[in-house]
Formats: C-alpha cells, sequence, structure tokens
C-alpha cells in the first residue's frame, strides 16, 4: 500500500532509471556500496586521513570492499564509484580529503574540463531540457 | 504558551559556510547571494526568536550509513560543528532546548509520527550555513536549535505530503507547550541541484520560482508532488525541498510573504530563500 501520490515500490523504483546520467541512491546501490561508503566515512577522523594520506593502498586493505570498488578510489573515477553503490555525501569524505571542492570533484563525473564546468554553472547552470527522461526523450 | 510565529526556507550549500569563514561573503561571486540576507538578519534582530526549530538533512556526518532515520530529532544540550574531511567549522556550538525538544518528540509520537531521538550528535553545514546566512558570526548563536534531521539520501526518502503532515503535527506539538516561547520553524536544502553524475550542474530556475510560490498563501499543491518530479525536474539533490513543506505545514492552512531571494550559481546549486509568517 502507497499513498495516492507515489506508485508502488517495484514502479517507484523502476521509474528512476528514466533519468538521464543520474544514479539514484536506492537500496540496491546502499546495500552494494555500504563498505565503501563506510570507508569514505571514516576519512572524517583527522587521525585517519593522516594515515590514509600516508599510504592508501594500506588504508583501504582491511577494508571488505570489492576489488573493483577500490580500484575505483585509487583511480578517483567517481562515476563508476556511483556504479559500485558510493553515495557522493560519503565520496565526499574522499575528495575533500584531496582538498577538491565540490565543483571540482563533480566536474569530473561530466565530461567537461573544470573550467567549462565552472562557465556553465556561472551561465546559469545545465538546461533540464533534454534530460528530463530517456523514453520520452524530453 | 509556545507558538510558531514565523517560517524561513534557505538553501545550505556548504560553500556558503567556507565564504562566511573566510571573509569572502561580500566578494563579486558571494555578494549577491549573501544580499539576498540583509533583509533576514534585520528582521531576526527585530524578531528575537527564543527557539528555531531547525529542519535539515545530515550529509553523512552524524548519520552513516549504518544507520538511516527517515526522521529524527534533537535531544541533546548542544551540538558540536561535525568534521566534514575539512576539519570542523570555526562558528558556535549549537545550544538546544532538550526540555522542548523531547515535548515535541513525544507529542509527535502520541501523533503517530514515531520520531528516532538523538541525545549526541555532531551538526554539519546543513544546519550551521543556515544559522550563519540567518545571523552572521557572532560568539553564540542568538537562538537554542531543535534540529530535526529529514533522510532524503536513501531512497525511498519521505514523501512531500508526509513532510507537510509532520510540519502540521510540529505545530500543534509546540502550540501545547506551557513555556511563552517565540518559535520559528525553518526548511533548509535546495534548491535545483544534481552533484553526480553525468547529469550534474542542472539548474532550473523556473521549477524553483514556481516552487517557491506555491509556498505563499493557501494553496497545498505542494503536497503532491511526487519525488520523481523533483529528480527529473531539479536534479538528484533538489529533492532536498521536500524539507521546506515541513517548513509550510507548520504555519497552517494560509501563509503571507515577507522576503524571497533567488540567485544562480552557488557552487552547483541554486540559493532560495523566502521568509513567511502565518496568516490566520
Amino acid at each position: 500500500m502507497s499513498h495516492e501520490d507515489e506508485p508502488d515500490i517495484h514502479t517507484y523504483l523502476a521509474q528512476f532509471d528514466d533519468i538521464p546520467g543520474t544514479r539514484v541512491y536506492t537500496a540496491t546501490r546502499a546495500r552494494k556500496g555500504y563498505h565503501l561508503n563506510q570507508f569514505a566515512m571514516s576519512l572524517m577522523k583527522a587521525e585517519n586521513r593522516e594515515r590514509w594520506k600516508a599510504d592508501e593502498a594500506a588504508y583501504l586493505a582491511p577494508w571488505p570492499m570489492t576489488e573493483d570498488q577500490k580500484a575505483a578510489v585509487l583511480a578517483r573515477d567517481y562515476n563508476r564509484l556511483l556504479d559500485l553503490g558510493g553515495n557522493i555525501y560519503f565520496l565526499s569524505k574522499i575528495f575533500s580529503t584531496d582538498g577538491l571542492s565540490f565543483v571540482q570533484a563533480v566536474s569530473t563525473m561530466t565530461g567537461m574540463s573544470v573550467e567549462d564546468y565552472q562557465a556553465m554553472m556561472n551561465a546559469g547552470g545545465r538546461s533540464p531540457e533534454g534530460v528530463r527522461s530517456i523514453r520520452e526523450n524530453r | 504558551m509556545a507558538r510558531i510565529i514565523a517560517g524561513v526556507g534557505t538553501s545550505h550549500v556548504p560553500l556558503l559556510g567556507v565564504a562566511a569563514d573566510g571573509g569572502k561573503d561580500r566578494d563579486a561571486y558571494f555578494g549577491p547571494i549573501f544580499a539576498g540576507y540583509d533583509w533576514t538578519r534585520e528582521w531576526e534582530k527585530g524578531e528575537k526568536p527564543d527557539v528555531v526549530i531547525l529542519v535539515y538533512n545530515d550529509h553523512a556526518s552524524a548519520f552513516d550509513a549504518n544507520i538511516i532515520p527517515t526522521f529524527a530529532i534533537g535531544t541533546g544540550e548542544r551540538y558540536k560543528p561535525a568534521d566534514e574531511g575539512w576539519g570542523p567549522r570555526k562558528v558556535p556550538d549549537v545550544i538546544g532546548d532538550p526540555d522542548l525538544a523531547w515535548h515535541i518528540a513525544q507529542s509527535l509520537i502520541l501523533d503517530e509520527f514515531d520520531m528516532t531521538i538523538v541525545n549526541e550528535m555532531d551538526v554539519d553545514h546543513g544546519l550551521t550555513v543556515p544559522l550563519t546566512m540567518m545571523f552572521g558570526a557572532p560568539e553564540a548563536w542568538p537562538v537554542k536549535v531543535v534540529p530535526l534531521a529529514v533522510n532524503v539520501v536513501t531512497y525511498p526518502v519521505p514523501s512531500g505530503n508526509r513532510c507537510w503532515a509532520l510540519g502540521e503535527a510540529i505545530a500543534r506539538a509546540v502550540a501545547s507547550y506551557p513555556e511563552d516561547l517565540n518559535v520559528q520553524i525553518w526548511g533548509t536544502g535546495g534548491m535545483s541541484h544534481q552533484l553526480q553524475g553525468p547529469r550534474a550542474g542542472l539548474i532550473n530556475a523556473e521549477w524553483d520560482r514556481r516552487f517557491m510560490d506555491r509556498l505563499i498563501g493557501e494553496t497545498d499543491e505542494l503536497r503532491h508532488v511526487p519525488h520523481l518530479e523533483y529528480l527529473r525536474e531539479t536534479g538528484s539533490e533538489g529533492i532536498e525541498m521536500v524539507m521546506w513543506l515541513i517548513m509550510r505545514g507548520a504555519l497552517g492552512k494560509k501563509t503571507r510573504l515577507l522576503h524571497r531571494h533567488y540567485h544562480v550559481p552557488c557552487s552547483n546549486t541554486a540559493i532560495g530563500h523566502i521568509v513567511l509568517e502565518p496568516e490566520t
């Protein structure tokens, strides 16, 4: 039973796949990315950040993450990390530790240079025209 | 008796905290954003609210992936600014109001909102940036704060209708508190933004403005906007706007506009700000 404003859970979840260039953080992604996100969370402590900066691979070793997840973390491949269950607010602990701003880190997911991305934002951002729905091509 | 005297909506972009803390809030980039809050800072000096019920979302700071409360209320004595990966903001601790918070928590549970109760937590930019925008950089925040954290990260997040109804229940809870208090309720987050994937950077000023229009007056249309519409039209993180509906719901049937402000961009995000009061 769901409220009249939202469809049943199956339809509710399926409709998110129709949004271009977007990974909605559903339970499926949250389960897949649980340890990845908890690892990222650990970087909120200054002493952990020091250990991480000293040897990233050694820091990652004890975390029960997949090899894909570890490789994507080391490569800072944020689109891949989203596919592997990462959530941007958790992943932000990694790029904040790297000293990157949200604009710098987010731009890496768009295929644009940070300068072009910043220029797009300053000009009013990305228009929703054409990126609302894959199925309806609008 | 306690009463809700006003509602405030505002974005809570972390970069605003960075700008204010680094003295850049009047430069060419940030000046037009902060200028839209000047009216509110003056107004707040006259209003002198005793308590702010501050609706926000935690960005993987106090709550990790382990425990995901849909609605959590802070009943602590004080909250420290969180270390979000670059060290905690150097702003005053946030002082709670445990008596009022527990009263609201108990009332909400009897009113069938099954709240999570949090006694100790750090508060991140979602809560401290709105305080900065409204009060500047005082030695101590001039209000007590009841934090109300909403899950808008892991789906399903609460529906717009549920948020609105929670606001209505909060208003009932405040009205039954015996102490003579002026209470404001703030809804924070938004407006349009997407921080992930190839579609990142999405801004929909037209939709944002229509959202703000519909917080004013008697309409309750926003109760029925489905999640999919926020995601499609305003970006994946635009969903934070459901938190403004808790504020709107708490203001009763009709509102009057006191002030509004809209600016693009701040970082990846559209800035929206509104001040409303209940109209009876």
